[in-house]
């Protein structure tokens, strides 16, 4: 179980620096460009990293060495105050056991992004007990993002406003209440995890997940996994975010990915509350991992928020 | 495998500076294993004319019609076939509702009379059962359980509790329609499952490949789908592949999930102490346009078997393809991967037994 004294970092005052750095996917400079224009108003000086727009011509923001050169740069650079991840994609599985932590454990700074980047955040969660921020990252300042609830709720979560949410009810919740910290992020990578040195330590806490462009069957698969692995076993409370462009097979799976977790949670008796604005879609609310936080679910909706 | 020069190789890496000690991580969270090195190996009886092979789904549905080639090809051989009740069954994408496969699956390894168990074939769905199995009756009555792809579970899952030797082959669903329009690869394939049942000594040749690390390594043959077994990772049905031969295969994954999951392989600590690697098919999705991977298989799998000195090869027989021979899962196997050609024998049967061709 997560320790009750998690470190929390020091939240951003203005004119402090937020690096952005691409440590997994590429992505392209200019589809940056709103949220680099965005954070100055905010109040915080940029930082952009070269694996932003980089001149890779594959999938990588850069080679592994470059990747994990940036991101320890930044990680270990007093000068930036927090680190907020481009995009997702793949990449952090190649680099998370090369990263030096020391002088991020003396220093501890926001690490914001999810998707890819659940790998860094359940890792230093597991291994450190620091706090991270599971965000929107910089594409989703773009087309009216900036201005959305869920870079809204970034923009609050960095400068230490506690973040609490209202979320209506959803047939499949079970009602009750839970004080503990939040653990979670994307579906996919904690069972890629599971049996690593980054694996997720789930007892006594909130979990949330979120996934997306998965095949049904292994939405369902992937959960049977967390659950043979004790994962679902000692749960605080659950938080299912939003599974995105999910794929059937060509003999449909005959469940919604409602009734998937529904059946696989099966005898749970923590809350447990569906529809939570998570996910790669457009709700995509920011959560501080390790956090401790109330949760109640009842007939009239589910709440959120931060101990403080 | 020789463990001083693994050891040593080791103290090498260590030595050579901080990007090559750093690639080696940190001893992984937890590995359940039922199975321990003291616990030894149950190979079933081998099967001999008149006995009785059982046909089950524990995963995906089937009808009864598409059994047909299966059950006419091994009635052929001199077996008889006992068909579940799972046979035509369907719940969505099962053969029936989880406890109605588990039951099936239950009663045949029960069944005194049944000296194999087919599963008919993959697709998805053993997970959901294999916890509810009990399977204890195999000690009074032990048998052969064969299969491949989600049925990866149950292998993993038998030589992971109670070192119980397996068939990783073909299924039902890969008998031909029509056997005298079958490739030769095909026809070969589906017969190797014949060959490993009757107690044949298995041998088998794989074209050289310039990405082959050569090497000698004699030790349990373990593995099956890839995919499958990243999801048994932290589970009851985890594998061990310390000291082993492992052998990985899988279809329809992008480049960049193949590299994932053999960074899971690496990261739950079971490339580090392999006694040998047997890649086998790849049918790889395309990657999207704008994501291309940069690449290849063979990049992927020696960048992460480059800390490690154990003999590696490519292109191996075992797959979704025509060409997917019979494996003794768990059985102890001689992989001999040479410049001109490569071999897998199984040692567990004696020269004897193999067959005049």
């Amino acid at each position: 179980m997560n320790t009750p004294n998690i470190i929390i970092p020091p939240y951003l005052r203005p004119g402090d620096t937020i690096g952005i750095t691409c440590p997994a996917g590429y992505l392209p400079l200019e589809k940056a460009r709103t949220c680099i224009d965005t954070l100055p108003a905010w109040g915080y000086r940029v930082r952009i990293g070269q694996t932003l727009g980089s001149a890779s011509d594959n999938y990588f923001s850069g080679t592994d060495d470059q990747r994990l050169a940036e991101l320890q740069q930044m990680l270990d650079d007093p000068g930036i105050n927090a680190i907020l991840c481009g995009r997702g994609g793949y990449g952090l599985s190649r680099i998370i056991d090369r990263i030096d932590f020391t002088r991020f454990r003396q220093s501890p700074k926001w690490i914001i992004g999810f998707s890819d980047i659940t790998v860094i955040q359940t890792h230093i969660l597991t291994r450190y007990n620091i706090a991270t921020l599971h965000a929107p990252m910089a594409g989703a300042f773009n087309d009216g993002g900036a201005t959305g609830p869920g870079v809204e709720s970034l923009r609050k979560a960095l400068t230490g406003e506690p973040l609490a949410y209202q979320v209506p009810t959803h047939p499949f919740n079970r009602s009750g209440t839970a004080t503990a910290p939040l653990i979670g992020g994307n579906l996919a990578l904690l069972a890629h995890l599971t049996g690593s040195p980054s694996e997720p330590d789930t007892r006594g806490c909130i979990l949330f997940l979120e996934d997306v462009g998965e095949y049904l069957y292994n939405i369902d698969r992937m959960l049977r996994q967390l659950k043979r692995s004790g994962k679902l076993d000692h749960l605080a409370g659950l938080l299912i975010g939003g599974f995105t462009e999910l794929k059937d097979t060509i003999r449909p799976f005959g469940a919604t990915v409602e009734e998937i977790i529904r059946d696989i949670i099966g005898d749970l008796t923590c809350p447990v509350a569906f529809g939570f604005p998570v996910s790669h879609g457009n709700d995509n609310v920011a959560l501080k991992i390790g956090v401790n936080s109330r949760l109640r679910v009842g007939p009239e909706g589910t709440t959120i928020g931060e101990i403080y | 495998m020789n463990r001083k020069n693994f050891l040593s190789s080791l103290l090498t890496i260590g030595a050579a500076g901080p990007v090559l000690a750093a690639s080696t991580p940190p001893a992984p969270a937890c590995v359940p294993a039922k199975t321990t090195t003291a616990t030894p190996l149950i190979i079933p009886p081998y099967l001999r004319p008149g006995d009785t092979i059982g046909i089950t789904c524990p995963a995906g549905n089937i009808t009864a019609k598409e059994i047909i080639p299966a059950t006419q090809q091994i009635e052929s051989w001199g077996f008889k076939i006992k068909t579940g009740d799972t046979i035509g069954m369907k719940d969505s994408i099962f053969g029936g509702t989880d406890a109605q496969r588990a039951a099936d699956l239950q009663q045949m390894i029960g069944d005194p009379d049944i000296k194999a168990i087919l599963c008919a074939r993959g697709g998805y769905g053993a997970v959901h059962i294999v916890d509810r199995l009990d399977f204890s009756p195999l000690t009074k009555y032990p048998k052969w359980i064969i299969g491949f792809s989600d049925i990866t579970v149950l292998l993993c899952h038998l030589h992971s509790n109670g070192n119980w030797a397996s068939i990783h082959s073909k299924m039902c669903n890969s008998f031909p329609d029509d056997w005298s329009k079958a490739e030769p690869v095909q026809v070969d394939s589906i017969l190797s499952i014949r060959r490993a049942l009757s107690g044949e000594k298995m041998q088998y040749k794989t074209p050289p490949n310039t990405f082959n690390r050569h090497g000698r390594a004699e030790a349990p043959l373990i593995g099956g789908n890839l995919k499958t077994i990243e999801t048994l990772a932290g589970t009851r049905s985890d594998i061990d592949t310390a000291g082993k031969l492992l052998f990985v295969e899988d279809t329809g994954e992008y480049l960049y999930s193949i590299d994932r999951m053999f960074w899971h392989l690496q990261r739950t600590g079971k490339l580090q102490q392999l006694a040998g690697l047997v890649v086998g098919g790849f049918k790889i999705k395309p990657d999207d346009p704008g994501e291309e991977f940069g690449r290849t298989l063979y990049d992927i799998v020696t960048e992460r078997v480059a800390p490690y000195n154990y003999p590696v090869c490519f292109g191996f027989p075992v797959g979704h393809q025509k060409d997917n021979f019979a494996l003794k899962y768990g059985v102890p196997h001689l992989l001999d991967v040479q410049e001109m050609e490569v071999n897998l024998t199984d040692v567990s049967v004696p020269a004897a037994n193999t067959p005049a061709e």
